[in-house]
């Protein structure tokens, strides 16, 4: 909300200057966020001097003047009548931006250069003539700048208000928190209104006799409704507003209409209750009833769109039909026009969450909406409407009609809050005492009462609507006493520590074993694509396509909650990728969202662990080119990660080519510990890969994290270190190629020989002189005794049988 | 019976001395001690000596024999040590053979430096889910449905009682309702917002705080604050506590810090103003209790909510909060 510092003084005296003032309203809760002159505009409008005047040679009537502007004189084609020789005017120079939005630049005017524009009070906002260029004083120094020359200067605060306080959506709301911490007293305009007599005259019997005779008000729905007043005004004639009034509305952002109109807005900026004003020659059977739309009704508001209702919004109808969404907009059928003579003036109460609704409902939000869905002043209604009457008759010149109908069907419940001080000063830290937290209270117009030496009865004014309870009085007290003021304390905070949450542990032991296995971790947001499962190439029937999807987006991009961290990566790859980051080794930690099935219920949360390696396992350097990663290199990321928390009986077993779509067949691996499968392994399936527009190869990996956090062990022993020396034997076996590595060595762990310590494959080999079909494969097997020095013969005894009984298991041979 | 063997043992080391090469000490050591050598030979005819004598002399002699051989020995190793040292020379200018690390995203770096902060403040950490009902994110919050606090906080909506979080204040009422004070607990965690330019990303992350007890005020509220921010930032942090307004606070704060970049002086980055708003606070609305059946006479508490990438922003000067999550390795190696 705008306010400028020119309407605040009409209200209250000010002496800080309006820096000091923003920073006061700011500590109040009245955030500002703008501080600016509403005259800057005229910066580079200058006072000149008409040094001559001369016939346009093209044009008759356009003339030809040069302009002192202090120091020069500059070419300046004129159209006005009433300029002369040695008059001082204002004269705009390139680069002015006027009032109406037009930016003056040099221009050539049928053929002669004008370097400037001599302006009239329209054109520089300063008034509502336009029918000659302004004649400034001839004492006014030439070339100086217009606003400095003339004293113009108003300070205009832009405020951020908060919804909690619609009493401050005014400039008296303002003025009032002002006067609080100013210590000084708001002087509200003086009403007058000077009503005729009741009694019916002879000489105008149209406008004698009381509101009653003329009107009437019925509220149908005083839950929507509770209040609404209204006044006549006849004999007005519709023209523009002087202009003290539009200055007025210009200076806070609106925009002048007529001067019916302008009053309404005028009142509105000035106490916060909004206004409307109807036609009341058009309003059918001349009398208000208010009452609830039904569903699909139809009606025009103001800006001439149709607009369907439904229940629940609230309208103003006249004898036959609706002329106004209430609170919201008035309507085509009602609105003031340049013959209107007569008005009904409507200022009224509504209902906060119907007002609220019909706004969200019609993407309507007006200045009126905005009030009353925050909470207008129930108590106001008629104060408001008898300063708009007073304007009219001041300013339109026309006859009130005696008498205001004022309905209250629901008058608001009184709100009395007892407030202990010692309650209070505990909640807040402070030890202000009764008298002081009273003083504070009673200077933003709360009504205090003693009760006891610590209780206070505090009844709020009726415009504060945000005050319910005694915590409410607290910040009131507390803000108006400063929150810099209140003393910085500890609190008592016991020496016993919560054990930490294991989750939270786990994570971040993970995030750092992964950025020193290589890997960055990278942060995708939670929604992806609608089309990520196509992408995904997951099959028609996937449980996973029953997704999450968001009702309003801001993106196709972002449609959906992640079943999967893959599209995440991918795209994090794509982009990389595109700007030349070829080499990539990623993870991210985060949840994934899978829908239940139930309507309106929260999805399944799980945390999952995924990894994406692509481009090279080692990077060129002086003394060896690039090494491409492959699937053992992230294999072997994964294995060192679960060895280092402590997992030991992992196993990677191969995936069937269906069971997961987006790895390529016979390069992906399920990721089991104690036959329980914790995530994959794999390389992205071609497919996907073109599918993300993706060239190069690129492997990744999934963890359950949630099930890594119940294998992974709380307690780490430690093992004696061997005595004894240990002695190792190498076996080289062919077998068939498709043989896995893996059951070979599983099988040397099956004989359970206590003697083999550890086991290690060093070789893997196809090809010539390997017959087709078989593969060679060459292990190192440790011996060692926890007991003795192990005896040559022993070994090689227990090695040769090992060996045997490999043979006869695999079908092997040994190599020639 | 020529030499003695003390004659025998000087000649032999002056001899060593003026060796040149690792052969001439093994013709040495062959000389003196080898089988034909001569403190070998002077061994051998010990034998010849009178009995009193022989022992003595034995004595020496081996005494002797073991000198030379590990002085021949630690010549001889002296020797080859010095003849690995040559005039070849490596270029240590060429690059090292690097073991890369990765890094951890800046994010959740600043989010272990807050949560280390307060578990040091003896704060518990928790955390909530990210989809939430309407309910935990609004109404237990004292934010009804209609309510112009709503327009706060743009929400994404998954069905009509199911949002994302727009916010890790949820984690208040949840928390709550397990446990009973006193509680001293911050959630971080990812929030939602429909919202998307310089400032704003759709997904953000934020910290919420809250402590409750039987004696908490809004000067200890206070308190914690200042603590925080002169660690997360440093010591001479301004700051400023202001009024402001959520459903869920009462009174409410705003937590203004002296701009970082400017240092109060005014710039863009705080808009000319000097201060930077940080963290929302206040102390906790008492509907809140009574959502959760705490008893409103016997308990306060002050809660507090900030954006993490935020202070990221300031820490690290980085002007486009977008940075964050485009994932390009340029940015995230610099963490």
């Amino acid at each position: 909300m705008k306010v400028s510092l020119s309407w605040l003084k009409d209200y209250i005296p000010i002496k800080m200057d309006a820096e000091d003032l923003a920073e006061a309203l700011t500590m109040a809760g009245l955030e500002v966020e703008a501080v600016s002159d509403r005259y800057n505009y005229l910066d580079t409008v200058v006072v000149g001097r008409v040094v001559e005047v001369n016939p346009h040679p093209n044009a008759n009537k356009l003339k030809l003047c040069s302009v002192d502007i202090g120091g020069q004189t500059i070419p300046v084609v004129c159209g006005a009548p009433n300029t002369k020789k040695d008059m001082l005017a204002p004269c705009a120079l390139p680069g002015t931006c006027f009032p109406n939005g037009i930016i003056l630049e040099q221009s050539n005017i049928r053929g002669e250069v004008s370097k400037g524009m001599l302006c009239s009070p329209v054109e520089l906002g300063l008034g509502i003539s336009g029918s000659g260029i302004m004649e400034l004083k001839q004492n006014l120094a030439v070339g100086d700048k217009l606003h400095h020359a003339l004293g113009l200067s108003d300070t205009v605060f832009e405020i951020d208000l908060t919804p909690n306080r619609p009493d401050c959506l005014s400039i008296i709301g303002t003025a009032r928190e002002i006067a609080a911490f100013q210590k000084t007293k708001v002087s509200y305009p003086e009403i007058n209104v000077s009503e005729p007599l009741a009694e019916p005259l002879a000489e105008s019997p149209d406008t004698a006799g009381d509101i009653s005779n003329f009107s009437s008000v019925t509220i149908i729905d005083p839950d929507l409704c509770p209040r609404y007043s209204a006044r006549l005004v006849f004999d007005i004639k519709i023209e523009p507003s002087p202009f003290w009034l539009q200055d007025r509305l210009v200076s806070v952002g609106l925009k002048p209409i007529n001067n019916i109109v302008d009053i309404t807005n005028f009142v509105m900026m000035e106490t916060g209750q909004p206004l409307h004003a109807f036609d009341f020659d058009r309003l059918a059977e001349n009398r208000i009833v208010v009452r609830a739309a039904e569903e699909g009704e139809q009606f025009t508001t103001l800006d001439q769109k149709e607009r369907i209702l439904s229940t629940g919004m609230l309208l103003i109808c006249d004898g036959e039909k609706p002329v106004a969404l209430a609170g919201v907009m008035g309507g085509m059928n009602s609105e003031i026009e340049d013959s209107t003579t007569r008005i009904l003036l409507e200022s009224a109460y509504f209902d906060p969450i119907c007002i609220r609704k019909t706004s969200k409902k019609t993407g309507l939000a007006t200045d009126a909406s905005h009030r009353f869905e925050r909470g207008t002043d129930l108590g106001g209604t008629v104060k408001a409407l008898n300063r708009a009457v007073q304007l009219i008759s001041e300013i339109c010149g026309g006859k009130i009609i005696h008498g205001i109908i004022d309905e209250y069907p629901k008058p608001a419940p009184e709100r009395i809050i007892t407030l202990s001080v010692d309650a209070s000063n505990r909640r807040l830290g402070t030890s202000l005492s009764q008298d002081e937290i009273e003083q504070y209270l009673k200077s933003i117009e709360f009504a205090v009462e003693k009760i006891d030496d610590d209780k206070l009865r505090v009844v709020p004014p009726s415009f504060r609507v945000d005050i319910n309870r005694f915590e409410d009085l607290t910040e009131e007290i507390a803000r108006l006493y400063g929150y810099n003021n209140i003393e910085t304390t500890f609190p008592l905070i016991p020496a016993e520590a919560r054990p930490p949450s294991k989750k939270i542990e786990l994570r971040n032991r993970i995030k750092q074993l992964m950025t020193c296995l290589g890997f960055t971790e990278a942060i995708n947001y939670s929604f992806i694509n609608k089309l990520s499962c196509d992408r995904l190439e997951l099959k028609a029937d996937d449980p996973k396509r029953l997704m999450m999807d968001v009702l309003n987006p801001i993106s196709e991009d972002q449609a959906t909650m992640r079943i999967s961290l893959i599209p995440g990566l991918l795209e994090t790859m794509q982009y990389n990728i595109s700007v030349q980051n070829r080499n990539l080794k990623l993870f991210e930690i985060g949840n994934v969202f899978f829908h239940t099935g139930q309507k309106d219920s929260l999805p399944d949360e799980v945390e999952i662990l995924s990894g994406l390696w692509t481009g090279a396992r080692v990077d060129a350097y002086w003394g060896s080119k690039e090494i491409s990663c492959d699937f053992y290199d992230l294999k072997g990321a994964v294995e060192e990660l679960l060895r280092n928390l402590g997992i030991i009986n992992t196993t990677f077993t191969a995936i069937e080519p269906d069971a997961c779509c987006y790895t390529k067949p016979g390069y992906s691996a399920r990721i089991i510990v104690d036959d329980s499968l914790i995530g994959l392994l794999g390389e992205i399936h071609p497919l996907v890969l073109r599918n993300y527009d993706l060239k190069q190869k690129a492997y990744v990996f999934e963890l359950d994290f949630d099930k890594l956090i119940g294998i992974v062990p709380d307690i780490k022993l430690a093992k004696p270190i061997p005595k004894f020396p240990a002695t190792s034997r190498d076996i080289t076996l062919i077998v068939d190629k498709d043989i896995e590595a893996m059951n070979i060595l599983k099988m040397v762990e099956i004989l359970n020989e206590n003697l083999v310590e550890n086991l290690h494959l060093f070789d893997v080999y196809e090809g010539s002189p390997i017959p087709a079909g078989k593969k060679s494969i060459s292990l190192r097997i440790t011996y060692r005794s926890a007991f003795e020095t192990l005896e040559d013969e022993m070994i090689n005894s227990l090695h040769k049988d090992i060996t045997g009984r490999l043979i006869k298991e695999f079908d092997a041979i040994l190599p020639a | 019976m020529d030499k003695t063997i003390e004659q025998i043992k000087e000649d032999a080391l002056k001899e060593l001395e003026a060796a040149s090469g690792p052969e001439s000490i093994k013709a040495l050591s062959v000389c003196y001690l080898g089988r034909k050598g001569l403190v070998t030979q002077f061994l051998r005819s010990i034998s010849s000596l009178p009995q009193e004598k022989r022992a003595d002399a034995g004595k020496k002699a081996n005494e002797v024999k073991k000198l030379l051989d590990t002085a021949f020995k630690k010549a001889l190793k002296q020797l080859e040590a010095e003849s690995a040292v040559s005039d070849d020379r490596i270029d240590v200018s060429l690059p090292g053979r690097v073991v890369k690390r990765g890094s951890l995203h800046p994010i959740t770096q600043i989010t272990q430096e807050i949560c280390d902060i307060f578990s040091r403040l003896g704060f518990d950490i928790a955390e909530g889910p990210e989809v939430e009902t309407d309910y935990y994110n609004f109404e237990a919050l004292n934010i009804p449905k209609n309510h112009p606090a709503r327009d706060m906080q743009d929400t994404f909506y998954i069905s009509k009682n199911i949002v994302l979080r727009t916010h890790t204040s949820p984690t208040q009422p949840r928390i709550m309702e397990k446990r009973k004070p006193p509680l001293r607990v911050i959630a971080p965690g990812k929030v939602y917002r429909c919202d998307s330019d310089l400032t704003h990303t759709p997904m953000f992350q934020q910290v919420e705080g809250f402590l409750v007890d039987k004696k908490s005020s809004f000067g200890d509220l206070k308190g914690i604050l200042t603590t925080f921010i002169h660690k997360i930032f440093d010591d001479q942090t301004r700051l400023r506590f202001r009024p402001s307004f959520f459903p869920f606070t009462e009174p409410s704060a705003e937590i203004d810090i002296g701009c970082v970049m400017c240092r109060g002086k005014g710039c863009r980055v705080c808009s000319q103003t000097g201060w930077l708003e940080i963290i929302g606070a206040g102390m906790v609305h008492p509907a809140l209790f009574e959502n959760v059946g705490y008893d409103t006479k016997l308990y306060t508490g002050f809660a507090f909510g900030m954006g993490i990438e935020r202070i990221a922003m300031l820490k690290y000067g980085i002007d486009d909060i977008r940075k964050f999550y485009e994932n390009d390795l340029r940015f995230l190696k610099q963490f």
